[in-house]
Parts: C-alpha cells; structure tokens; sequence
C-alpha cells in the first residue's frame, strides 16, 4: 500500500489550489454580506473599510430582498435562461435528427452547424446587435426597409394598388429597448448554443438501438410514434444534461447582457451584482450569495447525475 | 414495405435538402461577419452595395492601426497557451492519481471539483478584485489571468483526462510498475504516449474555452494583460460607422478559434458533458 501514497499525493496541487480558489473569494463574499461596507461614503468614511466592528446581520440581505432592481433581476435571468433552454432542446432536437441520417455533405453540414458555439460571446454579442439587428442599419432595418419600399411600389398598380395603400409602413423593432433586448439576448445565445444541444444529441443518437428500431417498423410503428416512443425516452438523459449544464452556464451570462444594453432595463443578476460592486460592496455580496444558492440548486441534480455512472 | 420504399425516397430528397437550408442559415451570421469584413465602412451600411460591392482588404490591413488589434492577439495568445499548459501539468498527475490511484474518496473529490465551476463568477467579483488590487498587487498582468484561466478550466481538465485515462487498460501501467519505472516514468513512458490524443484535445479544447471567456478577462484587466473579449466588449456599439474594421478584427479574432473548433467536435461532447454523455 505503501506504494501508493507518493502517485495519491499527485492530486494534491489540483485539490489544494481548486480549494483555495474557491474558498478564499467565496468567504470574503459571505463576510461582506453580514456587514457595511461602501466604497465611497462622505458621510460615513468608517464603512469603506471592511470591519467586523460595522456588523450589520442579515440587513444586507433585507436591503437586497426589498429592492425593485433585485427581484426584476432574478425575473429576468429565469425568464432568459428558461427560452434559451426551450428553443436550444427543441431545436437541437430537430436538427440532430436531421443529420442522423447519411446524405451528400453531412460533413459540411455538420460543421456549418456547430460553428456558432466557437464564436466568442463578446463577437457573437457585438455582431448580432450591430450588424443584424440594428434597426436601421443592421440587417433587420434593410429588411423592412426593403419591405416598404416594395408595398410603396406595389401602391403603383391599378387595382391591386388601392389593397396596399391600407397596408400600414412597416417599423423595424429596436433590440435595445428594455424588453426586446431580452429577445435579443435570447436570440444570439440560442443560435450559439443550440450546436451544443445538437452535437449532444447527435453523439447519443449513434448509440441508439437500431434492432429495436426495425424490429418497430416492421410492427408498421410510424416515424412520429418511434420518435415518440423510443427516440425520445433514449434522448431523456441528454436532454437532461444539456438543460443543467445550459443553466449554470446562462445563470451567469453577462458579457452578452453589457453589449447589447448595457444593463439598461434589462438586467440580470450577475449585471446587477456588478452594478451593486461600483459602490455597495455588502449589497453585492449578499446578492452574490443568492446567486450561489440558486446555482447550486441546478448544481446539485447535475453533480449527482454526473456521479452516478463515474465509476463504471 | 413497397409504401415504406416510397416515403424514404422522398425523405431521403426532401430532409438533406431541409438540412442543408437549416445548416445555410445558421452559418449565415458567420458568413455575413467575413463577407462584410472586405467592405469599406462606407458600402457596409448601404443596402445597395448590400451584395455586389468591391472587396477591399484595407479593414484587414489597418487592424493595428484601428484596433491595436494585435497587442490583444498576443496577450489573447499568451494567456490561453501557458493557461492551457499550466492546466495539463497540474491537471495530468491528478487524473492519474485518481484514474489509476483511486481511493474511497475519489469519486467525491471529482465531483467537489466539478462544483467549483458552478459558482457563478459574478458572486466573487468583488473579493477577486480586491484582493489582486490591494492584496497581492497582480491586476490586469498576465500572471494573474493565466491563473485564473487555469483554474476556471482545470475541473473539465481533470475530467476529460480522467475519461480518457480510464480507458487505459490499468495492466498495462501495473506491469509498468513491475518493472521497477518510477511513478515520473510511468506518466512520462507509458501513460503519455498512450493517451496522447486525449491530452491532446483536452489541451485543444482548453485552450478555446480560454480564448473564448469574457468575464474575467474583462473584468480583471485594463490595458497591460486586455484580451480580445476585452477589444471586442470595447467596440460594443459602434453606431453603424465601422461595420467593415469591425467585422474585420471579429473575423481575425475568433476566424483561427473557430476552425479549430472544427477539429474537436466529438472532444466537445466529452469535455462539456464531463463524460455523462458518451
């Protein structure tokens, strides 16, 4: 046994240093959150230092719990993450059995498909509000304009051209409006992730059972009833797992969130967190212990998933 | 069957060609990035240059002059390199200690390893940023981003090896022991040759969740150790001026990130699924 002791001690580093990182932040957010602590006060300069001595309890907490911005904010990460989860599953879905099957270029296909997961969110955020979304000069504003200009035309014509004089000028929707930017947001994360949802799926329809499938055609099973029936209880766990591992990712999507609105109106709760972080640190703090909380209630079904066939 | 013969005679026309539109169209905010990149800023925002127009390859050329494009590249370069490195040396001898070492344990600390990535990074922005300003004085240096890197990645490290080497038949290391090789030689001279496509993607994939991240890299830098996502988050709302150089200096900032993804698909699954979906 002896022998084994030196080649164990080899996890140590990677123990000792995870630990560190993540105990370390992680305390001083949980001492920030039970005490005052701002960094510019006038009035009270004895809180931009943190001191046990300014002790406040759960009044952080209480502050959090009863301000507007917070409750909106937690609102509005679900409401995020919850369409990014349906549209990424459905569509993920549907494309991976699209391309389970052989045909000329799947290849291609299935490169062109999973591109948009490499693109860094930063680039995926600026090309999206910018140059596809812009009302006026991205793509979706050359598009209406594109449409209006054609009813304009069609108001030319003898007959038909009374039918689209009442045909309204069409607006092109602005995605940097409190609500749409949420879409936005929602948008480009989908199409980003949505080839993550594929390629899971994809691997897992490979080790699908294919006897069990012929066996069901020849009982003359349609193709709706055999998805149905066997493709989507195979599919369960994966879907599982792309919704869980989807959710801690997006709980904590931000970059995405400060390049299209920058917060403005549509914040969520890791924006909100770095807005408390400019002055109110105990505030931030507490928020940001919320913010653990919710993670790790994703965290736990995903880590016990994850656990169970670890060791086979 | 003759009615089955039918159906996948039109399925087997019908889907690859919905396959091929859906792919067309997914791709397509990719292509209109590059293809907008060789427009003057002036022809990109006017719809009738919308499709025919002519190439230009000046966005590319004044990048550094525009964007300082590659004082970011190289930091973006060094970061995610020694990261990724520094990740293998401390991820490899854990895998193997756990892969080939295991004790009652070692199941719990994979999965406590997992749940450090599961803190959602904004809850200790403040504690980060403090103690590498006022405590330990590394903000915004390279140092301090390559170690973050290194340890926001070195759980899917840990993991990924740790499937791979588990596929390794664990005779082959026991007899290795046998033979009196020292446990350096036993990683050096027979696990690394033998697992050295999964350390391979493991260091590829790595390597792009490094180039890609956006959150500490902005957050813990200002000029000194910015990275790419620091450049691309600074030109968030160019108000339509400079779409060409801004399409320009995205395409060369995820372009080489983005083929390499192309190599390590299947890796992928493996990495972000932790070996749950095989």
């Amino acid at each position: 046994m002896a022998k084994r002791t030196l080649p164990r001690l080899l996890q140590t580093p990677a123990v000792i240093l995870l630990l560190l990182w993540m105990l370390v932040p992680l305390g001083m957010t949980l001492y920030f959150s039970f005490i005052r602590y701002v960094l510019n006060s006038l009035r009270r300069p004895e809180w931009t230092t943190p001191s046990i001595s300014n002790w406040r309890g759960f009044g952080n907490y209480e502050y959090v719990f009863n301000s507007k911005d917070f409750w909106f904010a937690v609102q509005n990460s679900l409401f995020i993450v919850v369409s990014i989860l349906v549209l990424t599953v459905i569509l993920g879905l549907a494309f991976a059995m699209l391309v389970n099957r052989s045909f000329p270029g799947r290849g291609i296909v299935r490169v062109l498909l999973i591109s948009p997961f490499f693109v860094m969110p930063a680039v995926n955020a600026v090309l999206w509000i910018n140059m596809i979304l812009d009302p006026v000069l991205g793509l979706n504003g050359l598009a209406v304009e594109g449409i209006n200009s054609m009813i304009a035309g069609l108001r030319d014509f003898p007959v038909l051209g009374a039918f689209f004089s009442l045909w309204p000028e069409l607006e092109p929707i602005s995605f940097r409006a409190t609500q749409t930017s949420a879409y936005a947001v929602i948008m480009m994360v989908t199409w980003q992730w949505t080839p993550f949802a594929v390629l899971i799926f994809m691997t897992s329809l490979q080790s699908e059972d294919e006897q069990q499938k012929e066996a069901a055609i020849l009982d003359g099973a349609g193709s709706w009833s055999r998805f149905i029936n066997l493709t989507v209880p195979h599919l369960a766990r994966p879907i599982a797992i792309v919704v869980m591992i989807q959710s801690i990712f997006h709980l904590s999507l931000y970059a995405e969130i400060e390049i299209v609105s920058r917060g403005n109106g549509n914040k969520n709760l890791p924006y909100l967190i770095g807005e408390f972080t400019s002055n109110n640190i105990g505030a931030a703090s507490a928020a940001g212990v919320f913010a653990v909380i919710l993670a790790n209630i994703v965290a736990i079904f995903l880590l016990r998933m994850v656990g169970k066939n670890l060791m086979d | 069957m003759a009615t089955v013969d039918q159906s996948s005679k039109f399925s087997n026309v019908f889907w690859p060609i919905v396959a091929w539109v859906v792919a067309l169209i997914f791709f397509f905010p990719i292509f209109w990035m590059v293809f907008t990149s060789f427009k003057t800023d002036a022809d990109a925002v006017k719809p009738e240059f919308l499709f025919s127009f002519k190439p230009t390859l000046d966005n590319y050329l004044n990048m550094t002059e525009n964007y300082d494009y590659w004082r970011f590249a190289i930091n973006s370069v060094i970061t995610s390199t020694f990261a990724t490195l520094l990740a293998l040396v401390v991820g490899v001898p854990a895998a193997y200690a756990m892969a080939f070492n295991p004790s009652r344990h070692t199941k719990d600390v994979l999965v406590w390893m997992l749940s450090t990535k599961m803190l959602p990074a904004a809850a200790v922005l403040y504690p980060m940023t403090f103690l590498t300003k006022n405590f330990l004085d590394i903000y915004d240096t390279h140092f301090l981003i390559i170690v973050v890197l290194c340890l926001i990645n070195l759980p899917i490290v840990i993991w990924m090896l740790f499937t791979y080497f588990k596929e390794i038949p664990k005779e082959i290391i026991e007899a290795g022991k046998m033979d009196g090789v020292s446990t350096w030689g036993e990683i050096k001279d027979i696990l690394l040759p033998l697992a050295w496509g999964g350390v391979a993607s493991t260091a590829l994939l790595t390597f792009i969740f490094c180039w890609n991240e956006a959150y500490w890299t902005v957050r813990l830098t200002t000029t000194e150790a910015a990275t790419l996502s620091k450049l691309i988050e600074g030109n968030r709302a160019p108000e339509g001026l400079f779409f060409g150089r801004l399409s320009a200096v995205s395409t060369a900032a995820v372009g080489p990130i983005v083929v390499l993804g192309w190599f390590c698909q299947k890796q992928l699954v493996r990495g972000l699924t932790f070996g749950a979906v095989k």
